[in-house]
């Protein structure tokens, strides 16, 4: 193995970055080539689609059913009711780490591989990193609950389709009811965009992987907590966990659709927030050439 | 280019960290096809001169321009035609070195990644190409960094201790390749501790020490103003070789520490000396060059202690530091 001493023609000629200049479009593209070469993200991929049929095994094989979850009584009765059972089970604290697994260390592992100096000496731009990056994290959390939508819907069709009883007792055909599985776990995707510009700005606050994936789960589990708290009615409506509940009102009878509303506010709010947040501290910092 | 045609022109560039004023009013010039050599001791301020020049660290005082445009006049385009590093160059270790290039030649644009296994091979890394980045000794990512900055077709190389880790062959074959690289009109600054690389392989020297700039000029100035190399001497008779040292002949000898002496001459007044033991019957059983003409000036410029040598106290002062002004501004 030598270094090749003599002449070098072939990089002779017009300066990289001198034509055209490829922008956020190109930096989010390598992202999420590299997000897909991560073992761990194949591995949330494959967890993502397999679980919800692992939990329609689990149910199954046992008589009892998880009566104090909404839809838990339901589950031997519709397979309808099991993706709901995951969903009011899990969303609050699952979903939140599942995005805060990327998003929390898309710009922080920058810093763990000591990779800034080598991407900020190209021909790109600090905004079109971070926007570029930052687009990642919102792409994974989307392909994410896209999957696990698919996967819970189709583990509940295969465990039987058969009508559910909602939230207010009315029975619920089973082709409305799917429509309302999708609704549910489509409104889930707010408060978790919420949630992901809340880990990339710990990821850039932080610069430290274990803390950018951390403090986002940490915050959720706290949150579910002071939902607990007897707060006023502006102050639950401000909590980043308060929409994930937001899908109850889809299944009363009558339907409504105020706390989707006031959910799609709050998560953007925080998104808003976050995501500036994260702007501002990014384009501020000094990377390298420490005394 | 500016009027003078600078690659790189760096002017009263000032850099606060805290209380520490990392380099202070440094100016720094690199015409186009020079090789420039940036040497300093540790903490001296080389690594964030190089920052500042790669636009990752701002001067709180002072302009860089590169190609006669700052980066503000430039906007997006400053770093066009500048590749290189700053300190070992890092990778995604989960990727392959071409995985790693691709993705830098992405963010560079243009035909870059068709220039990746030409530059893989060049560097003599095409049969670890597709081995992950972690398994990569410091050499071999030492020559995926100088492959990440050719790719970009520079007309200006920054290199931070490029040849770090790299075999004996990997080094000559790089002060090679960069002599070439400039003979074709790239400019490229060195940054090394290494004054015999420095020697061999640049035009112009610029020493910084404590951030202020202590020498700058071409090779043959240095070279012209530097103190007689050092030389360790072991002999049959060091008493008898001390004595002949006394009585002239532009050499200055003293005890080592160790054992044997060590030597203060110039190659031509060494062979008389040596000539003049064999005659006088002091056989001379070890010889070796200990620092040289350009690495006792590099120490005196810099107040660094040269190795077991008894040593002359530079006449050149070492530059203080200057103390932070309380009204500046806080940067970091």
């Amino acid at each position: 193995m030598s270094l090749a001493a003599g002449r070098w023609p072939e990089f002779a000629g017009p300066a990289a970055g001198a034509g055209r200049r490829p922008g956020v479009l190109v930096v989010w593209r390598l992202e999420v080539a590299k997000l897909a070469s991560l073992l761990r993200v194949r591995a949330i991929a494959i967890l993502c689609m397999i679980v919800p049929f692992l939990a329609v095994a689990g149910l199954n094989l046992q008589s009892a059913t998880p009566g104090d979850t909404p839809f838990g009584q339901w589950v031997h009765v519709s397979g309808l009711a099991i993706p709901m059972v995951i969903l009011g089970f899990g969303a609050q604290w699952l979903l939140p780490v599942l995005t805060a697994v990327v998003a929390g260390d898309i710009f922080a592992a920058e810093d763990h591989f000591g990779t800034w100096k080598t991407i900020l000496t190209r021909s790109r731009t600090r905004g079109q990193l971070f926007a570029g990056k930052f687009a990642a994290a919102v792409t994974f959390a989307v392909a994410a609950m896209v999957v696990l939508t698919t996967a819970d819907l189709a583990a509940g069709l295969l465990a039987g389709r058969q009508p559910v009883v909602g939230l207010g007792g009315q029975l619920v055909p089973a082709g409305h009811a799917t429509m309302l599985v999708i609704a549910s776990w489509a409104s889930q995707l707010l408060p978790v965009l919420g949630f992901t510009a809340l880990a990339v700005l710990a990821s850039v606050a932080t610069r430290n992987p274990v803390a950018g994936v951390g403090i986002p789960v940490l915050i959720a589990w706290l949150l579910q907590i002071v939902t607990l708290i007897n707060l006023p009615a502006w102050g639950q409506q401000a909590l980043l966990s308060t929409p994930f509940l937001a899908w109850h009102g889809f299944w009363a009878q009558p339907a409504f659709y105020g706390p989707f509303r006031e959910g799609l506010l709050t998560s953007a709010g925080w998104f808003a927030v976050c995501a500036a947040a994260s702007w501002l501290v990014f384009a501020r910092r000094t990377i390298g050439g420490a005394a | 280019m500016t009027e003078a045609g600078f690659a790189v022109e760096a002017l009263g560039v000032t850099k606060w960290f805290g209380e520490t004023t990392a380099l202070d009013q440094v100016d720094f010039r690199v015409g186009p096809g020079v090789v420039q050599g940036l040497l300093g001791p540790n903490g001296a301020g080389k690594t964030t001169l190089l920052s500042a020049l790669f636009g990752l660290v701002l001067p709180d005082e002072g302009s860089v321009r590169l190609f006669g445009r700052t980066r503000a006049e430039a906007g997006p385009g400053w770093l066009d035609g500048v590749g290189g590093f700053v300190e070992t160059p890092r990778f995604y270790p989960y990727l392959s070195g071409r995985r790693n290039l691709a993705v830098l030649a992405g963010l560079d644009g243009g035909d870059a990644a068709d220039l990746v296994d030409a530059a893989l091979d060049r560097v003599g890394l095409a049969d670890a190409a597709r081995r992950k980045v972690r398994g990569y000794s410091l050499g071999m990512r030492q020559r995926l960094g100088l492959a990440a900055a050719m790719i970009r077709r520079p007309r200006l190389l920054i290199l931070d201790e490029p040849a770090n880790g790299m075999d004996p062959a990997g080094i000559r074959d790089l002060r090679t390749a960069l002599r070439h690289l400039a003979r074709d009109g790239v400019s490229v600054v060195l940054s090394s501790h290494d004054m015999g690389q420095v020697e061999e392989i640049c035009d112009c020297v610029t020493v910084l020490c404590r951030g202020r700039v202590a020498f700058a000029g071409g090779l043959e100035v240095m070279q012209a103003g530097a103190p007689d190399p050092v030389w360790l001497l072991d002999t049959s008779d060091d008493d008898a070789a001390l004595e002949r040292a006394r009585q002239g002949g532009g050499v200055k000898a003293g005890r080592r520490d160790s054992g044997g002496l060590v030597v203060h001459a110039a190659q031509d007044r060494l062979d008389a000396y040596v000539l003049d033991l064999g005659r006088a019957g002091v056989a001379v059983r070890g010889l070796e060059l200990d620092v040289t003409s350009l690495e006792s000036l590099f120490f005196q410029l810099t107040g660094e202690p040269e190795r077991g040598s008894p040593g002359e106290q530079s006449p050149l002062a070492r530059p203080p530091r200057r103390e932070r002004e309380p009204a500046g501004q806080e940067v970091r």
